[in-house]
């Protein structure tokens, strides 16, 4: 029996160590790099910003305070991946338009076309509530900064390209802790299903 | 008795049937081979050039950009579409009742068959099937807006 309690203990702590990983498993990942210090770990966050939105109001990390969210690059005279994006980033909108927990906010790279005036026609003719799905302009090295440092989103002004820019159509996905949580291609059906599918596994962390 | 009740069903069944048939990608008065050499071509040319805004199914993006699909525009303005798929548009343009102002950058790259070919898709697709659009009609077409400038995507 004694020589037995050595072996029973190691079975215990291996289904307590296998328990605890599928545990672990449920949550999402969290992107970017970490600074282990301790027993912390810092892990990579956006960063402070200010921007402007379609109507008018000024929009920083402090509006999304408490919320998940759900962030993009496009511009709108864009006539490659953007406005596939934004069908698809409506489909985001529909399912979580009633949902006080999650927002939207869609940066302009081309705020010198895309003025606070446009932006503001732009979401209008999309129907969308703008307490719900910020669409903001603000400076450009700002705009390109926060997308390439903060969110690992490329955009940046390319004269080969058609339109003038090149970017990604990722829309990254945010908790309450300023940390990205899910990496999605804004032009695929089935990566925008795993987002809404992720968003409502977000969720259910801050449920517990 | 016995044919009588089986000829209601029979009758929905053919109506249903023919319904279906009559619908999208079909062209019943034409199914030589120029003709869905055209269509099939032009399918392949619009998901390149054009349904990133309209849309593949033709319905275009609320507001931002003109349906296709059951489209009030369409079937008088046969002619202007295909000047505005060279030259694009930066002038409104009312659709079903709705002002859009999207510039519609055009496509001078396109070649007036590529051209014959799109229009010959877009209008046996959601309009009433209006058969082949053959490259020499739409050649005599584009002389006419020929000197139009071509325009971009911005306003």
């Amino acid at each position: 029996m004694i020589k037995l309690f050595p072996f029973i203990t190691a079975v215990f702590l291996l289904i307590l160590v296998a328990c605890s990983t599928q545990k672990r498993e449920e949550r999402l990942p969290i992107l970017g790099e970490r600074i282990v210090e301790g027993s912390d770990t810092i892990y990579h966050t956006i960063a402070d910003f200010q921007f402007v939105d379609q109507d008018s109001n000024i929009v920083t990390q402090e509006t999304f305070k408490d919320k998940i969210y759900v962030a993009d690059f496009f511009f709108t005279s864009c006539r490659t991946i953007c406005p596939i994006m934004k069908t698809q980033m409506l489909r985001v909108y529909d399912s979580i338009k009633s949902d006080p927990e999650v927002l939207l906010l869609s940066h302009t790279i081309d705020p010198e076309y895309d003025t606070v005036g446009l932006l503001h026609d732009y979401a209008n003719r999309l129907g969308v509530s703008s307490d719900k799905w910020h669409f903001v302009t603000g400076k450009q090295d700002d705009i390109f900064n926060i997308a390439q440092t903060s969110y690992f989103a490329t955009a940046m002004a390319d004269d080969a390209e058609p339109d003038g820019f090149i970017h990604s159509g990722a829309f990254l996905l945010v908790d309450k802790e300023r940390r990205i949580r899910g990496k999605y291609d804004g032009t695929k059906d089935e990566d925008v299903n795993r987002l809404l599918r992720d968003i409502a596994r977000l969720k259910k962390e801050y449920a517990n | 008795m016995q044919i009588r009740r089986v000829v209601p069903p029979l009758l929905i069944a053919a109506v249903v049937f023919a319904a279906a048939c009559s619908g999208r990608n079909s062209n019943r008065t034409d199914s030589s081979p120029k003709f869905l050499q055209y269509y099939r071509q032009g399918e392949q040319l619009y998901f390149t050039h054009c349904s990133n805004c309209h849309q593949k199914n033709g319905t275009g993006l609320r507001q931002l950009y003109p349906p296709l699909a059951n489209s009030d525009y369409l079937p008088n303005n046969r002619d202007e579409v295909i000047c505005l798929i060279r030259f694009g548009t930066a002038e409104p343009l009312t659709v079903n009742g709705i002002q859009f102002v999207q510039p519609m950058p055009g496509i001078p790259s396109l070649t007036d068959l590529e051209i014959a070919q799109i229009v010959t898709y877009v209008y046996n697709t959601w309009t009433k099937d209006e058969g082949i659009i053959e490259v020499k009609d739409v050649s005599k077409v584009l002389r006419g807006c020929e000197g139009r400038k071509v325009v971009g995507n911005k306003r």
